[in-house]
Order: C-alpha cells, then sequence, then structure tokens
C-alpha cells in the first residue's frame, strides 16, 4: 500500500499529466519525508471528505480550479507587478462571502499543504519550534485557521488543558477546519480578526497566511502584540511575490515583512524562509517566483 | 508581419530575458528544449512578449502553446 499523496499525485497526473510532473519534480527527493509526514492528515481530510458524500476526485478538482486561479493571478501580477486586488471589502463580498469560491480554494489549499514544499517546511518549521515558545499552561489562538492543518499540529503538541480558539473570516474556512480537526476542544468563531477585543489575552497565536488577505497589517500586527503582552509569543507567515484571488497586500522580499514587523513593535525570535522552487535567489528575484515566509515573535523589548 | 519576422523577434526576447545569447529557436522547440524556459520563466517570458508585439495572450493560451510556432501563429493573429 503507498500514501494517500502518492494517489493524490497520480489522479492529478490523469487530469493534468504537466502538472503532476511538475510537482513530482519538485517533490524529488524529498518523499521520504513529505509522504508519511502527509499520511495523517490527508487520512482526516478522507474522512471528512467521506462524510460529506465526496471523494478525492472533489478535492482534486477543487486544487485544478485553484491552480488555474493562480496561472490568471500570476499573468496579472507579472504584467502590472501589482496584486489585482487592494480592497478588502471587495475580496470579502468575491471571495470569503462567496461559498463556492471559498470551498473550491480553500480544498485546493488543502492539498498544496503537503503537494508543495516550501508549504512542508512552513508546517515543519512550526512544528519543531512550537513547544519552546508555549508555557508549560496556557490559551493558543489561531487566526484563519483555514484547512485545520495547523491546529491539528497544535492540538499533537500541547499541553491537554491548553485552551484552543480557533478564529476565521469565513464559514466555509470553518466548516472545514471543524470538519478536518474534528475534535471537541477547540473552540471555533466566525470573525474577522480586526474584530478581536484588546481585553482578550492569550499566550500563543498562530497566524498563517493571512497578512497580505490584509488592507493594513501593521493595525493587526498591532493588535497581536497587544494580545500576547510581554510574554506570550506568536507564530506568523505570509508569502512574498505570491498572486492569488483573495490577496491584497504585496510583500517584495523579506525585508518588507521584517519591517513591518518591526513597525508594529515586535520582534523575531527566529524565521525561515524557503523559495517555492528549487532554484537561487536571484532567479527566484527575477522572475518574481513565491516565497515562504515564517517566523516566531514576541513583543519588542 | 511575417511568421519569420515573428520569430526572430521572439528569439530576441527570449534571449534578452533568460539572458542567454545562445538561444535558438524555431517553430518546432518547446519549452522542454530551451534551458531555463520552464513554468517559472514562462509567463515571465509570455508578458515580455505582449509587451513587445503590444498585445495580450489570454491566461488559456499562456498555459496552452504546444510550441513557438503555436505562441507565433497567435501573435500574428493578434496583428491582424
Ligand atoms: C490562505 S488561508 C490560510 C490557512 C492556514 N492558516 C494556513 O496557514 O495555511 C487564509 C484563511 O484566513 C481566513 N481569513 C482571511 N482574512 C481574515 C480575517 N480578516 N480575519 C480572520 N480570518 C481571515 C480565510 O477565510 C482563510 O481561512
Amino acid at each position: 500500500m503507498g500514501f494517500i499523496i502518492e494517489e493524490i499525485i497520480e489522479k492529478i497526473g490523469l487530469k493534468n499529466p504537466e502538472h503532476a510532473a511538475k510537482l513530482s519534480k519538485n517533490l524529488a527527493g524529498l518523499e521520504a519525508e513529505i509522504y508519511p509526514a502527509s499520511e495523517s492528515f490527508f487520512q482526516k481530510y478522507y474522512a471528512y471528505l467521506e462524510k460529506e458524500g465526496k471523494t478525492i476526485d472533489f478535492g482534486i478538482d477543487c486544487y485544478l480550479h485553484m491552480c488555474d486561479d493562480m496561472l490568471i493571478q500570476r499573468h496579472k501580477f507579472i504584467e502590472t507587478g501589482k496584486y489585482t486586488s487592494t480592497s478588502f471589502d471587495e475580496v470579502e463580498k468575491r471571495v470569503y462571502g462567496n461559498e463556492a469560491i471559498m470551498t473550491y480554494h480553500m480544498h485546493g489549499l488543502v492539498l498544496g499543504q503537503f503537494l508543495w514544499f516550501e508549504q512542508f517546511e512552513r508546517f515543519k518549521f512550526f512544528k519543531e519550534n512550537l513547544i519552546k515558545y508555549f508555557p508549560s499552561q496556557g490559551k493558543y489562538l489561531e487566526i484563519g485557521g483555514g484547512h485545520g492543518l495547523y491546529m491539528l499540529g497544535a492540538l499533537e503538541l500541547l499541553p491537554t488543558d491548553t485552551v484552543f480558539d480557533l478564529v476565521d473570516i469565513s464559514q466555509s474556512s470553518i466548516n472545514l477546519a471543524k470538519g478536518v480537526i474534528d475534535n471537541s476542544k477547540v473552540n471555533y468563531t466566525l470573525k474577522n480578526v480586526f474584530d478581536i477585543s484588546d481585553e482578550d489575552k492569550y499566550d500563543f497565536f498562530t497566524m498563517g497566511e493571512v497578512l497580505e488577505h490584509l488592507e493594513d497589517p501593521i493595525a493587526i500586527l498591532k493588535k497581536l502584540a497587544n494580545l500576547i503582552g510581554k510574554t506570550g509569543k506568536g507564530y506568523i507567515t505570509t508569502p512574498i511575490n505570491s498572486p492569488m484571488i483573495d490577496h491584497i497586500y504585496l510583500f517584495n522580499n523579506e525585508t518588507d515583512i521584517r519591517e513591518v514587523f518591526d513597525k508594529a513593535g515586535l520582534s523575531i525570535l527566529t524565521e525561515k524562509i524557503v523559495i517555492s522552487e528549487h532554484i537561487s535567489p536571484k532567479l527566484a528575484n527575477k522572475f518574481k517566483v513565491p516565497i515562504m515566509y515564517a517566523a516566531f515573535v514576541e513583543q519588542k523589548k | 508581419m511575417e511568421e519569420q519576422e515573428i520569430l526572430s523577434q521572439v528569439v530576441a526576447i527570449f534571449k534578452e530575458e533568460l539572458d542567454n545569447e545562445e538561444i535558438e529557436l524555431t517553430m518546432e522547440s518547446t519549452a522542454k528544449e530551451v534551458e531555463d524556459w520552464d513554468s517559472l520563466s514562462h509567463i515571465h517570458l509570455m508578458v515580455a512578449i505582449e509587451k513587445h508585439f503590444k498585445i495580450r495572450f489570454t491566461s488559456t493560451e499562456i498555459s496552452s502553446f504546444k510550441n513557438v510556432g503555436e505562441m507565433v501563429e497567435t501573435v500574428k493573429k493578434r496583428l491582424g
């Protein structure tokens, strides 16, 4: 018996052979690490699909649909040097509030978490460091939980008496996260990160791939710096040069991201940067290839 | 503009964008045969061609050109 991810790549190959070949090429040499690491998440995803009366073919169609969107966005991005939308309200109406779009987009991202090696590296970095920065007892918040992978990682690693809260602006994302995580310890709230109260306090927050969806990332990061106080920590990831249907804030390089952290009063504890193709930073910059950026942060002393 | 003329201008764009004076293209050339012409550089090359000829490809066209010839034909059609 092979791994689920192998079946997924094989099935992608039946619908889009070039794309599957590219995935295999990018994953070459990493299979021994990524394939076993992806298995339990994909088992949970399969179980969720089954409960919904769907099969992995649905997930694969969503994924390929998302890849088509990415190509269109990339075409426009290379032409103009900008993301197509700059308005949060516009994206909220067109994407987060549109169940059909949000559903295929999030199911597409589910597969991307392990089919794309830089996404795997992002998760691995999270799992390797979370414990180091979490107190022996505490409250954990995830913002924009999406597909549920990161909450599952936290549930696996953190003490059992931890309070686990997940907020997301989209009901389809919450449904997906709830279904995949399938754990009654997690509290889900439909909420815009902007509406988190200044009275709320957490020991740790995780906010993966949300910053680029915001008009004013500094304002939100200031809020999160306040949320964790002097002793808490956070995990933030956001991509560079990564046009998508719901991205509005463009980071051109890691310096842009570090500057935003600094202006929000956050300092970096440790960070990880991975180019999404196996190429040099010089070429990545020339062709504006997406780059994964992740960091653990705390309030500036 | 004739196909051969379009092709020679396309070659010049490829050389410039991929920073490689050695590149030779025929109407039959495919991405596989040209060094550094892969999915990363592809959209870049296509946008450079759009800008040079002042035309627009659709995203579907960009992802489905099978060889240089198909792309040159499309440029020719757009130039009218
Ligand atoms: C690209 S997904 C990221 C999923 C996951 N966190 C990860 O790191 O892969 C973005 C998620 O953030 C949610 N989101 C976007 N803007 C938000 C906002 N202003 N407040 C709360 N959630 C938001 C979206 O609904 C979606 O579920």
